[in-house]
């Protein structure tokens, strides 16, 4: 295939932006336009636990899945080691310790905290923050292509000065693009960290795109992959290279807008990549919940936790939607009841969430062995939009008096926050955790930043 | 949110508006009400930068002489860049240790701040630029600890403040 014209990507040096940038920096030397930044923590997990434990460095380490089910991320030393992504914990486990591998519980509460320093980091160097994940995060940075790159030096260095936390930036015209110069920086020492495509000589592009396969481009199933090699198109070069209109027409308008990104045209929007239309909070069990008690338990948990969750982003959902399955390895019965309930207005209380929430119980059979329950809440809106101080009312027989209205989710959840988790819940969560269905983790690290009783030590001695 | 965080607004958080006088429906307006000020806030008079700032707790005798007692917390701001006096918490053998923070030049040497201790763990070979680093302890008890590279140090970050039960 060749391109119609030599300028590579189409377009790319004749984009050019009049405003002039609040953050250029240093002599303009290029057009003046904007690009997008990929920003993601190498390693996340792996690197907060050794910012707060230095005795880490060097080692192989991984980090397990809820419930220490299996390998979540690995340190290079554990990819060294040929420990492969998901492996099972408990296949390697007899082995940790001849290689002297270190293995931690998803420390959750840490993870979320560092993840919010970096967020809050990044935001201070662009007008536009994206979070796409705990880990990364699309910005939109103003300037030459030069002034870009000086800002995402900055941004890692920055990173790293406050958090101990390494990152890599991909910096392009489109986050397409963005995705594969962060993948591109951090394969190879010599961007140290910080890539941008436009200043990667034209040769060079071609011939990373050209190794890499489609299922490498973001954004890109397996299941396209499948029909677009069916069609000659294997490597991320064909498919840029590939006509938009036909790929409209035989695959869809998601993937077209996929080949005009690669072509360096930014057509994917933030709302197309955020998803944040849905608050879900599921989990898998540490043994299996055969009852109807134990069932209804989770499930009032796992309703609070997602009231929890909606009060601190300051959202409302319309729509609950509950479910529990058994396993797809079980040679039991197999059951994946759901249920999807529309709420009376827009609500965060965790009572009616619940009580929602409880709705799926009907559903579920005694005696089979549920390994996994959840609640998600659709159709969110800002809290505040809609007055829900009424809806406890309109069912007399909540059992909730009026004095539990609107501000019982913030509240719960402050008290949460202050005296811990298992403080305050409703009645079928119950006070004390239960015991075998709440997340196993025996191998956590401290909350070390959020937790008075859990700070990091520093000797004097 | 964390519980530092919670604590910080408990003392500091401005009282919601609708509680303040100068809104009051009826009666007479506050004489204050032009002076209102919001109250004083720890967590901005601790804390410059939230996302570089971490608390430790000190464990250990070696700094009592700088006023920091074996269980104190501290407040440490890994942005800071760390300077000859600092108590800087430092990474040793894979630990993190808190001890004050010594550079010596030798073209300093007849500088009164040069202590003798500091001056021979120097590995300046007389030319005049090299440093000589040590990690000293507040306490008599705790000989300094020399740093033979400097380069190789790796500091975590500089305490600001002490946190200390009276």
């Amino acid at each position: 295939m060749a391109w119609s014209s030599g300028v590579w990507p189409p377009g790319a040096s004749t984009v050019s932006d009049p405003e002039p940038s609040p953050l250029g920096r240093g002599p303009v030397t290029g057009p003046v336009t904007s690009g997008v930044a990929l920003v993601d923590v190498n390693n996340f997990y792996v690197s907060s636990e050794r910012a707060f434990d230095p005795s880490l460095e060097g080692r192989p380490l991984v980090v397990l899945s809820n419930n220490d089910g299996c390998v979540i991320t690995r340190s290079a030393e554990a990819k060294v080691l040929g420990i492969p992504m998901g492996a099972p914990w408990f296949q390697i486990a007899g082995q940790a310790k001849n290689w002297g591998l270190q293995v931690r519980s998803s420390n959750y509460e840490l993870y979320g905290d560092m993840s919010a320093r970096v967020m809050e980091v990044l935001g201070r160097h662009t007008t536009d923050l994206e979070i796409y994940s705990i880990d990364e995060a699309f910005l939109t940075l103003h300037g030459t292509h030069r002034a870009q790159q000086a800002t995402g030096r900055t941004i890692k260095a920055t990173v790293r000065r406050n958090t101990g936390l390494p990152v890599c930036v991909g910096i392009a015209p489109t986050k397409t693009l963005a995705k594969l110069a962060n993948r591109w920086a951090k394969g190879n020492p010599h961007f140290d960290g910080v890539c941008h495509w436009d200043l990667v000589p034209q040769d060079q592009r071609r011939a990373l795109l050209r190794r890499l396969k489609v299922t490498d481009v973001w954004g890109v199933g397996t299941r396209n992959a499948a029909r677009l090699n069916a069609i000659g198109i294997d490597t991320a070069w064909d498919l840029a290279a590939a006509d938009p209109v036909l790929i409209r027409k035989r695959f869809s308008v998601v993937l077209m807008r996929t080949v005009l990104e690669l072509q360096g045209t930014p057509c994917i929007t933030s709302s197309e990549s955020t998803g944040n239309e849905q608050v879900l909070f599921s989990r898998s069990f540490a043994t299996p919940v055969t009852t109807l008690d134990g069932m209804q338990q989770a499930l009032s948990v796992y309703a609070q936790g997602a009231a929890s969750r909606l009060a601190r982003k300051n959202l409302q959902g319309r729509v609950l939607t509950a479910f529990a399955g058994t396993s797809p390895f079980s040679t039991g019965t197999r059951s994946a009841p759901s249920i999807c309930i529309p709420l009376p207005a827009h609500t965060a209380n965790p009572l009616e969430l619940t009580r929602a929430a409880h709705r799926l119980l009907p559903l579920i059979d005694e005696g089979v062995s549920y390994i996994r329950a959840g609640v998600i809440i659709t159709d969110l809106q800002p809290a505040g939009t809609q007055d829900s101080l009424l809806t406890l009312d309109q069912d007399p027989a909540a059992g909730a008096g009026p004095a539990l209205g609107k501000d019982t989710g913030p509240l719960l959840h402050q008290i949460g926050q202050r005296f811990g988790r298992s403080a305050i819940g409703l009645g079928h969560a119950g006070l004390k955790a239960g015991s075998d269905w709440t997340m196993k983790r025996d191998m956590l690290s401290p909350h070390y930043t959020t937790k008075w009783a859990d700070l990091p030590l520093v000797k004097a001695q | 949110m964390d519980e530092f965080g919670a604590s910080g607004r408990a003392l500091g958080r401005p009282a919601p508006a609708a509680a303040r006088a100068e809104l009051m429906p009826s009666g007479f307006a506050s004489p204050a009400q032009d002076w209102f000020e919001d109250r004083i806030d720890l967590n901005r008079h601790l804390i410059k930068d939230i996302t570089s700032t971490y608390i430790v707790r000190v464990s250990g005798h070696a700094m009592d002489g700088a006023g920091i007692s074996d269980g104190d917390e501290l407040i440490v701001d890994r942005a800071l860049h760390p300077r000859d006096g600092s108590v800087v918490v430092a990474v040793l053998d894979g630990e993190l240790i808190v001890r004050r923070l010594r550079i010596t030049h030798s073209d300093t040497s007849t500088d009164p701040e040069t202590s003798p201790t500091t001056k021979s763990n120097s590995t300046d070979p007389g030319d005049g630029t090299a440093a000589g680093v040590a990690l000293v302890a507040a306490s008599s008890a705790y000989p300094p600890i020399p740093v033979p590279d400097p380069d190789g140090l790796v500091i975590w970050g500089v305490a600001t403040r002490c946190l200390h039960r009276v």
